[in-house]
């Protein structure tokens, strides 16, 4: 069976001597490109798509794929013609039955990992990945803590001796400062708003 | 004569900002009225000199004065006067300058706004404030200057960046933006004064609050307003790609808006002081970065007109801008105590923190985003990209949480609040998002974050409008007339807490927008002959011809369509393919005509030179128009915030 | 001096700067070609002027120099004459060969009869050959050894001296660079 393949798909599948790369079980009529696909991606793993289907994941894998000559549109996305012509062989692959990541892999080996706009999990990628969501545990442990250390001191007895609620010190703003001292003058009836034993002014 | 004036007063300006900045701090350690009134006069006096500078450059530009090196770069003669003008901020030094214009006029205004306030902040602001504004001046007057004298200067010049001229939005656009990102620069010295003070007091949160709202109103209407320019004018159907330049816009945004949270709760128990501070340095140095990732040439974005040499000296100043900060804090962050605490976790401040939480962790992300291309090859050698798929999925939970905490904290009682209190708060507005999702999906919105994000939508809607209503409903149950209600609460005493919850539904319709608009349009892409047809929806399109146009500046082919919907002709639309002579890629021009709940978009793909064979793009886009018109209602509702109120009478009785 | 406040903050900063620093002047749209050293692509084209598909299995044993190029393409122009003296000189084992990108056949075979030209020129059907190189724009130069490896790219115009020296690279099937 291995060597009828072989001689089948002899004429059009290029194997050279450096890539000990394995003759897949292709369909016997892939063209030049789709067989190199094949050899680079391994044999297509998915149903070939047709119609609307064909059309909607075209544009799925499209969104993928960094346009190479624009700054940072999708190949869905772009006019130019290198992007109309990276959708043509995308639709050409799903329709040859190759699936999503295959189809991202055949591009990532021409243009390199710079192609892919989503991030694959390899490396240090992960930090990119999971950074957020580390980000978000850190917070909110952060937040939990301020919110029970707050919640805890409410339980305090209040200090002893001050009956004056808040802080004594004179607002910043000069043009405030007369409506305070007004207002010590008549709710504590201090004379002036001066408090009778601290020395503030 | 120009270029020569105009270096002087870049010169003049310098000096003043310099001598300014030295005088300021030196009147902030040791006050005397005499330093404090020359303090300010140099502060007039710089801001006038940039103002100036400004006012030559664009005049230089109307009079076509070639002989001045950034007319010469993108003046022309064939171009109409309005893109004359905005030709003052298309290119690098004519943008620094701008920059320097608007920066003089914060400092002035808001020097005279403060001019008999706050004695023990102000030198310090102003001597910040003017130390910044003395970077910019050396811009100027080295890396990006614009007034360079040209020896023998040409008869007519390029003009500016095609991509530039093609739509009116460009005018409107890069001003926002800079009315917000120099804002930023004002309530940086002034949290900066607050560390320097050791202090921050109840009074002074009120300036810090007015000057963190201006430009963060400004802020809002340049992003969508950028947004709106990418939708009307690059064709691709969409208004954000998380372009880095983009990015850099949001970013201070972000810590912007949480700020103005934070400092609610700084302003009603006297918390978080450290952490409000921060956060304002942290949105003036994300604008330093935004301004440093636009032009420095490091990230690849769609922005690259502005790569300039100047990356480096701008790298500096963050640096410094940077340290600055960071000293400043780990220093003196621990004068400004506390005077109060958050008593429960179920209370409406409890909430102010998660809010601020999800704000942080958003900018984070972004963040982490934007500048991961440049780890990766740091640590792998590998180039990669970061693009929308990664940005759209998480900013999507982030953005929906956003929403369902707009409608959970106001519902939320200040203080304390008991199980049941919560649970007769909590409960009622679930109705809000049953009935916005049961619409949402008789509608056909079949996608589970956009079902989600209607349902906290709902929820949010009914709390917010509950919370707009509800100071009017007392009003009414006490007597007062309706007008007379209406008006206290939208232009009276109540109107900061109005414009509050104005801003939170423009917000909430923004959010919903974007979920619907992103998952619910529909999109095809045809090849067409004149007199083909093609079927989007509800509507059918006839390729009718092309005609050929000759402007000035560009020739361009249009693609007449004839678009109608049950029979009944609703309109030709005309996108169209413009060739600039400069530029050797043709540059589209999309058609989009807008109804109330949807926009019909039709952009050249490509198109054959005889004009018979059109690859046309066609997108029913739902309620993006809503997107525009409820960023307005966010900005109107932080206006009607922002405009201080009176003392009232009742105070003025006590003097 | 809060200790915490100075850590979080020197920690934040200094990482982001360094890595600004690190990468300013560099050009963001430098992308390095993942080509290099990798077995060329197989293709199988049909050429301008007609006559029999040129396959690269069928080019096995021999150097092959493949120049992406267009009409519309200024320093293409400027290359065709160096690209015609190196071909004509460099003898039966090395074999170049244009690929059209992005191109009309007409306006091919127009500038190809007025230019002249020593090899053939490839049509490449909806850019899939482009796409298999990795194609950014045009000129873009690949050099294949005769085991069919790439061993070098160029993305910009050549002279003849770098065209040599290129193909003695390939002969010698060392992996060269990419530029």
């Amino acid at each position: 069976m291995r060597s009828m393949a072989r001689l089948l798909l002899g004429a059009l599948l290029l194997v050279p001597a450096g890539v000990a790369g394995q003759t897949p079980e292709a369909l016997p009529l892939l063209s030049t490109e789709t067989s190199d696909v094949a050899r680079v991606v391994g044999p297509p793993r998915s149903q070939p798509l047709s119609g609307m289907a064909l059309d909607a994941k075209t544009y799925q894998v499209g969104a993928l794929l960094r346009c190479p000559v624009c700054q940072g549109l999708s190949v869905s996305d772009s006019p130019a013609g290198m992007a109309q012509n990276m959708k043509g062989q995308v639709r050409d692959l799903l329709a040859a039955g190759f699936d999503q990541e295959q189809i991202l892999a055949y591009f990532e080996r021409s243009y390199g990992e710079f192609v892919r706009l989503q991030p694959p999990l390899r490396g240090v990628n992960w930090l990119v990945w999971f950074g957020p969501l580390l980000g978000l545990l850190a917070g909110a442990a952060i937040v939990i803590g301020v919110l029970r250390k707050r919640a805890s001191t409410v339980a305090l007895e209040p200090e002893p001796g001050s009956e004056l609620p808040g802080p004594d010190t004179l607002p910043d703003d000069p043009e405030l400062r007369p409506y305070l001292l007004r207002v010590r003058e008549l709710a504590y009836g201090w004379p002036g708003g001066a408090s009778p034993e601290k020395e503030k002014a | 004569m120009i270029p020569g004036l105009g270096r002087a007063l870049i010169l003049l300006s310098l000096l003043l900002g310099t001598v300014g900045a030295m005088l300021a701090f030196a009147t902030a350690r040791r006050p005397s009225p005499a330093s404090w009134a020359w303090t300010k006069r140099l502060a007039f006096a710089f801001s006038g000199g940039l103002v100036a500078a400004n006012l030559l450059m664009v005049y230089a530009l109307l009079a076509h004065d070639f002989s001045v090196g950034y007319v010469a770069q993108v003046g022309s003669r064939s171009l109409p006067v309005w893109v004359t003008v905005v030709s003052l901020w298309s290119s690098l030094e004519g943008s620094i300058l701008f920059w320097g214009a608007i920066l003089g006029v914060y400092v002035s205004v808001a020097t005279w706004a403060n001019r008999n306030r706050h004695p023990e902040y102000m030198p310090w602001a102003i001597g910040v404030w003017l130390a910044c504004g003395a970077f910019f001046s050396f811009l100027l007057a080295g890396p990006a200057q614009p007034f360079a004298t040209v020896q023998f200067p040409p008869a007519d010049g390029p003009g500016p960046n095609p991509l530039l001229q093609n739509h009116i939005l460009m005018a409107a656009h890069p001003p926002f933006l800079y009315l917000g990102f120099v804002g930023m620069t004002i309530p940086f010295g002034l949290a900066s004064a607050a560390l320097l003070a050791g202090r921050l007091g109840g009074a002074f949160l009120r300036p810090l609050r007015t000057w963190l709202l201006l430009p963060w109103i400004f802020q809002t209407l340049a992003i969508v307003l950028g947004g709106w320019w990418a939708y009307e004018v690059l064709g691709w159907g969409g208004y954000w790609a998380w372009d880095p330049v983009e990015n850099a816009s949001f970013l201070p945004w972000l810590t912007a808006t949480a700020a103005l949270h934070s400092a609610i709760l700084t302003e009603r128990k006297g918390i978080l002081k450290g952490w409000t501070v921060t956060l304002v340095l942290a949105t003036f140095l994300l604008t330093i970065l935004g301004t440093f990732m636009t032009r420095s040439g490091v990230f690849n974005s769609v922005h690259s007109f502005t790569q300039s040499p100047i990356g480096p000296t701008i790298l500096a100043f963050l640096t410094a801008a940077l340290l600055w900060s960071v000293g400043l804090l780990a220093f003196r962050i621990d004068k400004l105590a506390p005077e109060g605490r958050i008593e429960d976790g179920k209370s409406r401040e409890a909430m102010f923190l998660v809010n601020n939480l999800l704000l942080v962790l958003f900018t984070f992300t972004v963040l982490l985003g934007t500048v991961f291309p440049l780890l990766v090859e740091a640590v792998r050698g590998v180039q990669m990209s970061v693009g929308r798929p990664y940005f759209d999925r998480m900013a999507v939970p982030l953005g929906a949480a956003l929403l369902f905490l707009m409608g959970v904290g106001p519902a939320l009682p200040w203080g304390r609040a008991t199980g049941a209190q919560v649970q007769k708060a909590l409960l009622p507005p679930l109705l809000g998002a049953v009935v916005a999702a049961g619409l949402g999906l008789v509608l056909g919105v079949r996608n589970s974050w956009t079902a989600l994000t209607l349902a906290f939508g709902g929820y949010t809607a009914q709390v917010t409008l509950g919370e707009l209503w509800l100071p009017i409903s007392q009003r009414l149950k006490r007597g007062t007339a309706l007008a007379a209600a209406l008006a206290e609460v939208t232009m009276g005493a109540g109107r900061r807490r109005f414009g509050s919850y104005v801003v939170h539904t423009g917000a909430m319709l923004v959010i919903v927008a974007i979920a619907v608009s992103s998952t619910m349009g529909i999109s095809k892409e045809v090849s067409l002959k004149p007199g083909d047809q093609a079927q989007l929806g509800p509507y059918t399109l006839t390729f009718l011809k092309s005609e050929n146009l000759t402007e000035p500046h560009r020739t361009a082919v249009v693609a007449r369509i004839e678009v109608s919907r049950d029979g009944q002709q609703v309109a030709v639309m005309g996108p169209r393919m413009n060739q600039y002579e400069r530029q050797r890629e043709p540059v589209g021009t999309p058609d989009v005509k807008s109804f109330l709940f949807h926009d019909l978009y039709l952009s050249v793909m490509n198109i054959s030179p005889d004009g018979q064979s059109l690859g046309l793009l066609a997108l029913v886009n739902p309620m993006v128009g809503w997107i525009w018109g409820a960023t307005g209602l966010m900005a109107l509702g932080g206006l009607l915030t922002l405009v201080p109120q009176r003392r009232t009478a009742a105070a003025e009785a006590v003097r | 001096m809060n200790r915490k406040v100075l850590l979080v903050g020197l920690l934040l900063v200094v990482p982001l700067l360094g890595l600004l620093l690190a990468n300013l002047g560099r050009d963001p749209r430098r992308v390095d070609s993942p080509m290099i050293g990798k077995p060329a692509p197989p293709f199988s084209l049909k050429p301008v002027a007609g006559g029999e598909t040129v396959s690269l299995d069928a080019l096995r044993g021999k150097t092959v120099v493949l120049n992406f190029w267009a009409t519309w393409c200024a320093p293409c122009f400027e290359e065709h004459g160096e690209l015609q003296r190196a071909a004509r000189s460099l003898g039966p084992e090395v074999r170049f060969f244009g690929v059209v990108y992005e191109d009309e056949e007409e306006r091919v075979r127009t500038f190809l009869k007025q230019q002249g030209s020593a090899y053939p020129s490839l049509l490449d059907d909806g850019g899939k050959i482009a796409i298999a190189y990795g194609v950014y724009g045009v000129p873009e130069t690949y050099f294949i050894s005769p085991q069919g490896v790439i061993t070098s790219k160029y993305a910009q115009p050549l002279d003849e001296a770098t065209i040599r020296r290129a193909v003695r690279e390939a002969q010698a099937g060392t992996a060269g660079g990419a530029s």
